[in-house]
Parts: structure tokens; C-alpha cells; sequence
């Protein structure tokens, strides 16, 4: 059985993202959990969940828990008589995790199936966060000493966005108009961590984390939960009268290393995905109506949107300026606020895309931050991992 | 400098272990005689093409900045601002490391020639661990 247009999204749901001190890692899991099954527009009973995957990339080590493994979602959800497998892939974490689902239901193993994730980021102090302790932590790498001093998650993306200045002719500013983009769009999400406005000025005048990134070219490490309950199309109509089909999906790798890389102003892992995930849905950039792509730094997003087509290299931000990706505009990109300003709970920020899409894709987010919708398709991608080495792309849509 | 806990047992940052190793100090790579890919540390199967047959190749200690950072918020142990640099190595391959003994950053450019030199790196269990830095090669 093919994927394209045989399996459906009848429910998602989520929390809304941010410092969720107040809230343990399975407070957070079991309202996403709740918030969906609760909002399946027939009703829902989650004993017809058949098997789970559940995303998780810090694997508790970042509240002082064990490895949080598939036996912990099934404690956490009640949900012990099926098989739940971790997904740990990175940052794409939530949109692989996606995929096994789907995977799960078109191979015809499972009627439905669950995909889940959540993280919890906020309770390390900032110290030992990914931006101070390096991403993935310090110390020795086989046999090469030198290249994680110094490291995290900052350096890597600044590494990109000083040779997209130096080949493209990208600007700081630039890369400071993303972050007021996707923060306006915050602005008016409900789930979103950050609601608040920033200019080009106030991004350009946050102190410099990595030159040449500042403060506020960076997203959030952020506690949140999010997930998506698939199923057989055909077996659809029973849950709602509007499910959203999957019309493409994959995911991309290449070398993990940075200094394997041919280039750094291309990510050959969401070139790989995307090509991938348009090639099953049997469509072209251009027909897809809204997209939330990972923008962990504001430099990351103009690459991605060029590498996934919907402009050439070295376009996006020309096209940016023209408002080409606001809310808007003619290719709205992260209406929800995107990574910088709806967050990035690692495993639950693929999740929380395609949340988003099947809101869009269904007209239910209302009229103030609702994307025209022509051909009623839209995609989520992440990329991330070591040394940005893994990508994974979903499209939905509104027909199969 | 990054300290792990005290040393307990044997450890890949025993000196014997690791002054022996012929990639770390005498900077052995490895080239793929299939698709002329150029990796370091060596390996056994080509990432690039997934040959068996990647023979050792001897990576050069000069070359030029590829791409770079200037690092204002560095993990503990390391006094910003520091410079992380890829370099391209002359001769082929890369070395992603760290600038030394850069005055002011404003002096790093894409392109900038650089020399490795050896330097403590950090503290392992008790240890220290050298590895090579970059420095800007000198004039002339
Ligand atoms: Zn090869």
C-alpha cells in the first residue's frame, strides 16, 4: 500500500509552549494527550490506538529522570496494551515520529495509530543549557579533541550564517527581519511561548550570542507536548467529517560531521526530505499554501525555504523584505511564530507544526491569523541533529 | 577548561592511549581512492560513497578559514570571546577547531591563512588533554 492519500490526521492536539515550571513532563504529556482525544469531532476512544511512537530527545536527562522509553508513555497515557517505541532523531524528532505513525498504518499493520511528543527544557538552569554546554555535551568525540570546544547549538547555525553572508550576501538584518516576522505571528497564537512584537533594531541591539547571531536570532529551548492520532483514510469519516490526509512524507540524511560538509549555505538532509516528501504527494513547492519550517536561528529559516524550493538560493531574503512569507503573503512561512517564537520543545516542535497545519488546513485558528488557503496543502520540516545532519519533512492536505 | 570527574579507571584520555593514536597528533586522515572524499578521523568506510577501500592520508597543519564564529557564550571554562573556525587544509580536507592567540576578531576572515599548533585543550578526569588550535600564520 502506498502512504499518498491512504492515511488520515483525524485529531492532534497540544499545550500551549513556554517555562512550564508549574507543569511536571507528564502534566504537560497527559493535557496534550487529553486536549486531543477530547477534541476527535465524533469522540474518540483512545483503546483504538493500536500502537504508539513516542518522541523524546533528551531522554529525561533534563528532569533528572531515566531513560524515558516507550513503557513510559504507556504509564503515562494508560495506554499498556499496545507496543510504543522511542524516537529519539534530532531536532526533526516530532516530524519523524510523525512519519513511524504513518508508516505504522500505511504498511497496514495498524488501523491507528499515535504520534507523541514532549519535552521538558526548562528545568536545567540556563548554564547548562544547549547554548552554554554545547549541544550534546563537552569532552572528547572519538578520536578528534578539538572540535566540540567551544560548542553548542548556536555555533553550529553561526557557522552557516557567516558563509551565507559571505556567499549570498545575507545581512544581520536580514536575519533580524525573520525574527520580527515570526514574532508578530506569535503574537496571535494561542500556544505560542513568545507574544510579543520585535523590530529589526531591538534584534540587532540583543547582545551577540555567536557573532554573527544575537539573543534574539535565536529560538527558545521551551517545555511543551503535542501529538497527532493517524489512521486508515478509509476509516476517517468515523471520527470527523474533516480529516486532513498525509500526502507526502520522509526524511533526509547526510554527514554528521561539519567539516564533511560540501557546502554551508545548503542542508543536503531537508534537500533529501523534501524532494522525497514532494515526490510521494506528487506535487511542487509552489502548490503548497503554507509552510512551518524549522527556524531554531533566523538564518536556518531563509536556508530552509531555499532548500526546500520555494525560491532559489540566495532569494529568500530578498523575498522576505517584500513580505513574499508573511502571514499574508503570498507563501506564508511559520504562521504559528515558527521555532523562534512559538518554541522549541525539541520533540514536541515537529508535532506541534502539524498541530498547527491541521488547524490551518481545517480554518480553525480564526479569521485574525488564518492563511488563505488555494490548494489546501501545507508542510512542516525540521532539521537538526549532529551537526544538522538529519531532516524530516510532512504534507498534509485537505484532500487525499 | 572542561573537568570531568576525578580519574577512576582506564580511560580514553589515558596518555598512553591517546599519544599513540596516529590521528590525533600526527593528524592522519583517511582518503577514499572512489570518490577522492577526504575525512578525518579516519575511518574504515567512506561516509561519502560507503567504500571499503579509504586508504590513510597525511592532513597538511596550514590552510585557510572556510567558515567561522565568534563565540561570546562558550560552555564554562572558556573566556569569551572565542573564535570557532572550519578550516580548509591544504592538500584537502577539514579541521573545525578553535582560534588562538587572535588579539582582536575583527582579524579572522573567511579566507584568513591559519597554522595549527599544539595547546592544552581541556581537563579529562584529571587529565590534560592537548589537541591542535589555529593561530594566524605569520607574514612572509
Ligand atoms: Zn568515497
Amino acid at each position: 500500500m502506498s502512504i499518498r492519500g491512504n492515511v488520515a490526521v483525524i485529531g492532534v492536539g497540544m499545550i500551549p509552549f513556554g517555562e512550564l515550571f508549574e507543569k511536571s513532563f507528564n502534566d504537560m504529556a497527559q493535557e496534550a494527550f487529553m486536549n486531543c482525544v477530547n477534541n476527535v469531532d465524533k469522540g474518540f476512544d483512545p483503546k483504538d490506538i493500536k500502537a504508539a511512537w513516542f518522541g523524546q530527545w533528551s531522554g529525561g536527562g533534563m528532569i533528572g529522570q531515566g531513560v524515558l522509553a516507550g513503557t513510559s508513555l504507556a504509564t503515562i497515557l494508560g495506554l499498556r496494551d499496545i507496543p510504543i517505541t522511542r524516537i529519539e532523531n534530532g531536532c526533526p524528532t516530532g516530524n519523524d515520529t510523525f512519519r513511524n505513525a504513518v508508516i505504522g498504518v500505511a504498511s497496514g499493520a495498524y488501523d491507528v495509530c499515535l504520534a507523541f511528543g514532549a519535552e521538558k527544557m526548562r528545568d536545567k538552569p540556563g548554564v547548562e543549557s544547549l547554548v552554554a554546554a554545547g549541544g550534546g555535551g563537552g569532552g572528547i568525540l572519538g578520536l578528534h579533541p578539538s572540535w566540540m570546544l567551544g560548542m553548542g547549538g548556536p555555533v553550529l547555525q553561526a557557522l552557516y550564517a557567516t558563509r551565507q553572508m559571505h556567499e549570498l550576501g545575507y545581512t544581520m538584518e536580514d536575519y533580524a527581519r525573520v525574527a520580527v516576522k515570526n514574532h508578530h505571528n506569535g503574537v496571535a497564537c494561542p500556544y505560542a511561548e513568545y507574544r510579543f512584537e520585535v523590530s529589526i533594531e531591538r534584534v540587532l541591539n540583543s547582545p551577540v550570542v555567536c557573532w554573527p547571531l544575537h539573543l534574539l536570532d535565536c529560538c527558545p529551548q521551551t517545555d511543551g507536548a503535542a501529538c497527532a492520532i493517524v489512521c486508515r483514510a478509509d476509516l476517517a469519516k468515523k471520527y470527523t467529517d474533516k480529516p486532513v490526509y498525509v500526502l507526502g512524507t520522509a526524511t533526509g540524511v547526510d554527514y554528521q560531521d561539519m567539516w564533511d560538509k560540501h557546502s554551508f549555505i545548503e542542508m543536503l538532509p531537508t534537500i533529501k526530505a523534501a524532494k522525497a516528501a514532494l515526490t510521494m504527494a506528487g506535487i511542487a513547492p509552489n502548490d503548497i499554501d503554507l509552510a512551518e519550517v524549522h527556524d531554531c536561528f533566523t538564518n536556518t529559516e531563509l536556508m530552509n525555504i531555499e532548500d526546500i524550493g520555494f525560491c532559489k538560493k540566495g532569494e529568500a531574503a530578498a523575498l522576505l523584505k517584500e513580505g513574499y512569507w508573511n502571514r499574508d503573503g503570498a507563501k506564508p512561512i511559520n504562521p504559528s511564530g515558527g521555532l523562534k517564537a512559538h518554541g522549541h520543545p525539541i520533540a514536541a516542535t515537529g508535532l506541534g507544526q502539524i498541530c498547527e497545519n491541521f488547524w490551518q488546513l481545517r480554518e480553525e485558528v480564526g479569521q485574525e491569523r488564518q492563511v488563505k488557503l488555494k490548494n489546501g496543502i501545507a508542510l512542516s520540516h525540521n532539521v537538526g541533529g549532529g551537526g544538522f545532519g538529519v531532516s524530516a519533512i510532512n504534507i498534509l492536505g485537505r484532500e487525499p | 577548561m572542561w573537568e570531568r570527574e576525578k580519574i577512576t579507571q582506564p580511560a580514553p584520555a589515558s596518555p598512553l592511549f591517546w599519544r599513540l593514536n596516529a590521528d590525533v597528533y600526527q593528524l592522519l586522515g583517511a582518503k577514499c581512492p572512489d570518490c577522492n572524499h577526504i575525512t578525518y578521523p579516519r575511518r574504515k568506510i567512506c561516509p561519502s560513497c560507503g567504500s571499503f577501500k579509504v586508504e590513510d592520508y597525511q592532513l597538511s597543519k596550514s590552510g585557510t578559514v572556510h567558515t567561522f564564529c565568534i563565540n561570546w557564550t562558550p560552555p564554562p571554562g572558556l573566556e569569551p570571546p572565542i573564535v570557532n573556525v572550519i578550516v580548509d587544509l591544504d592538500g584537502g580536507g577539514r579541521y573545525q577547531g578553535l582560534l588562538t592567540e587572535v588579539a582582536n576578531p575583527e582579524e579572522v576572515q573567511i579566507g584568513t591563512r591559519v597554522q595549527m599548533v599544539l595547546r592544552k585543550v581541556m581537563k579529562d578526569r584529571g587529565l590534560d588533554i592537548y589537541g591542535y588550535k589555529f593561530r594566524l600564520e605569520k607574514e612572509g
